[in-house]
């Protein structure tokens, strides 16, 4: 590219880039160090608390933030509204790398690595939720991928393949669909099977409804988050009509997401109701609660349909930073905070499952950024123009 | 443990019914709130220095102006009613017309349907309408004597008044600030990728876009061009 090694080496010395090598250079070891010693040598995890931040934060965060591709593929060759394309593809790679490192937190998490075949091709244990989750995650990974091939293979010039990939397109997304709405229902569903162990505000025989509805939250509020950093970050790969579209792509999901968060906080009263916990409310945890639902729900929706009403995008982005958080802090509350409330015991998160969950985040940035700096991903290629 | 007997049944189940009906009820306020959405007010009229300064390589693209992609602008005043006008680009395609056709006063215009009709060397080319509404005044100064345009595109040179009944909708599908012109830009885009080496010293070499470009691209067909941006 017209530079000396010299000069490579010196544009690739970011705050970013450094950071990220730091993650990266403590957390490699630590996950070596965690496969070498297994579980007990690096984590806080116990009997009482079998699953730490791993499963909280990298499993269950992870998919609940990778919604974006199922619901803007949704929104796109489903329903048709052909306006939301430009952040189609975008909102598919972050599903796919987020599903991905799913995988590999998984991965981390369970150990013995060369076995994760085993619930697909050896061992069938058709009453576990996890065989469900397992087969889900392996479904929709590979539907991932293949709604993602259109772009790869636009990047190598296999024209012929991208065709055949293009056709497969509505198919898989229908299929993703489905999968999506059962297996984010189904990590809900694990905790139907430790009602005791979970705070009762949280607990509830709707929770598989409230994992798959708060995952569209997740899934609306993440493609705006993603996409304004990508056409902040990415500036260059963005073709300038592109950026057009985006104050009105924002609009229209700010609206949606709006609404499906002013239903959620009245799904989560029925929660409450259901159980008859009101009194539950006047406790510390059930502030914690109250502080989840209004700021976090109710204020986040608020905020979306005060910016869409005064087509203010600044405040749109504003909600669904906070719409994010909200999700991110429900899914550890389920995990991690409201789980095992009332044992002894509590569990902390040690500093190596906390470097450890770091690194795997920086990979997935890094990912991210290695793949949209090389495929059309922001940018249309020029010889595929107008072709969805 | 909850004991499941009648009356605690009975309390829950109201209490689970009217969380249900209080959802329905405040639904109502809160979907029309957020389908309220607010249109700016009255603008800075074209004396105002903001205009200034709001160039688009050589096309003016001002603040808190409504730009339809047909190159039709919209601005709204007070009690819905709409200015509407084409744009500087327009203006510069075109260049000097002989005649422009507006509707009449009391005629329904609809946003994305013909709105006036530009004619020079006796070809004529329509332009869309950005806003639904009744047109309540058409400009007499513009339509008597179309050689006099070309000087003030979003002021004195408007071209219709138009009472819009669907604003809130209408604006959805328009442009204005950062990306209307951004939009601009990639019009922009367009006419360099249109423009051919032989046209002489007019816009990529850093010289100014000619009064009347879509001529200069093609004297022939200086029409087609013009549809093409116009959208028509």
């Amino acid at each position: 590219m017209g530079l000396s090694l010299g000069e490579y080496l010196r544009g690739l010395l970011t705050p970013f880039n450094a950071a990220a090598g730091l993650i990266l250079l403590a957390g490699f070891p630590a996950i070596g160090y965690r496969f070498a010693r297994g579980l007990g040598a690096v984590t806080n995890l116990s009997q009482t608390n079998p699953w730490g931040l791993w499963i909280g934060l990298d499993v269950l965060c992870g998919v609940a933030l990778a919604a974006g591709g199922y619901t803007l593929a949704s929104t796109v060759y489903l329903f048709g509204l052909k306006q939301y394309y430009p952040v189609l593809r975008p909102a598919i790679l972050t599903g796919f790398l987020g599903y991905f490192f799913v995988v590999v937190g998984l991965l981390v998490d369970l150990g013995q690595p060369w076995r994760i075949a085993y619930p697909v091709l050896y061992s069938y244990g058709v009453t576990s939720v996890m065989f469900l989750v397992a087969w889900h995650v392996f479904l929709y990974l590979t539907v991932q991928l293949l709604e993602f091939c259109p772009a790869i293979f636009e990047w190598l010039g296999w024209r012929n393949a991208r065709r055949w990939a293009a056709r497969l397109t509505v198919g898989a997304t229908v299929f993703g669909v489905i999968l999506s709405t059962l297996h984010q229902s189904a990590l809900g569903a694990l905790f139907l099977m430790a009602p005791a162990r979970l705070h009762p505000l949280w607990y509830s025989p709707f929770i598989p409804i409230y994992f798959f509805v708060s995952s569209v939250i997740a899934g609306l509020s993440m493609v705006i988050v993603e996409s304004t950093l990508s056409h902040r970050i990415f500036r260059d790969q963005v073709d300038p009509r592109r950026h057009l579209d985006l104050d009105a792509i924002t609009f229209g999901l700010g609206k949606a997401a709006a609404v499906t968060l002013f239903t959620y906080f009245f799904l989560k009263l029925l929660g409450v109701a259901d159980g008859g916990h009101w009194d539950l409310l006047n406790t510390p945890l059930g502030r914690w609660f109250l502080v989840e639902s209004i700021g976090f729900v109710l204020l986040p929706s608020f905020l979306f349909a005060h910016g869409v009403r005064e087509r203010n995008g600044r405040l749109v982005r504003a909600a669904a930073a906070v719409s994010v958080l909200g999700i991110v802090l429900n899914r550890l509350n389920v995990s991690l905070i409201a789980f095992n409330w009332d044992v002894p015991d509590r569990y902390v998160p040690s500093g190596i499952e906390v470097l450890t969950s770091l690194t795997i985040i920086t990979l997935g940035l890094l990912t991210f950024r290695w793949v949209v700096n090389r495929m059309p991903v922001l940018r249309e290629h020029p010889e595929y123009r107008e072709v969805p | 443990m909850i004991p499941h007997d009648l009356l605690t049944m009975a309390s829950t189940k109201a209490a689970e019914y009217l969380i249900a009906v209080a959802f329905l009820l405040l639904f109502i306020p809160f979907w029309r709130f957020l389908n309220a959405e607010r249109v700016p007010g009255r603008v800075p009229t074209a004396e105002a220095p903001g205009w200034i300064g709001r160039m688009v390589d050589w096309f003016l693209v001002p603040d808190g102006i409504y730009f339809h992609p047909g190159h039709a602008w919209a601005m709204v005043g007070e009690g819905g009613l709409v200015t509407v006008g084409m744009d500087d680009f327009a203006h510069k395609l075109v260049g000097r017309v002989s005649a422009i056709r507006l509707p009449q006063v009391g005629s329904r215009v609809g946003q994305g349907e013909t709105g006036w009709n530009l004619v020079r060397d006796s070809k004529s080319v329509d332009m869309l309408s950005p806003v639904d509404g009744t047109v309540v005044a058409v400009n007499d100064a513009v339509s008597t004597s179309p050689e006099l345009v070309n000087r003030d595109p979003y002021g004195e040179e408007w071209l219709l008044k138009v009472r819009a009944d669907r604003l809130p909708a209408n604006v959805k599908h328009l442009l204005s600030g950062a990306p209307a012109r951004r939009w601009m830009e990639g019009v922009c885009e367009d006419l360099r990728a249109l423009m051919s080496p032989d046209l002489g010293r007019v816009y990529q070499d850093g010289g100014l876009p000619v009064d009347g470009m879509a001529r200069a691209l093609d004297p022939a067909r200086w029409d087609a061009v013009a549809r093409m941006f116009f959208l028509t």
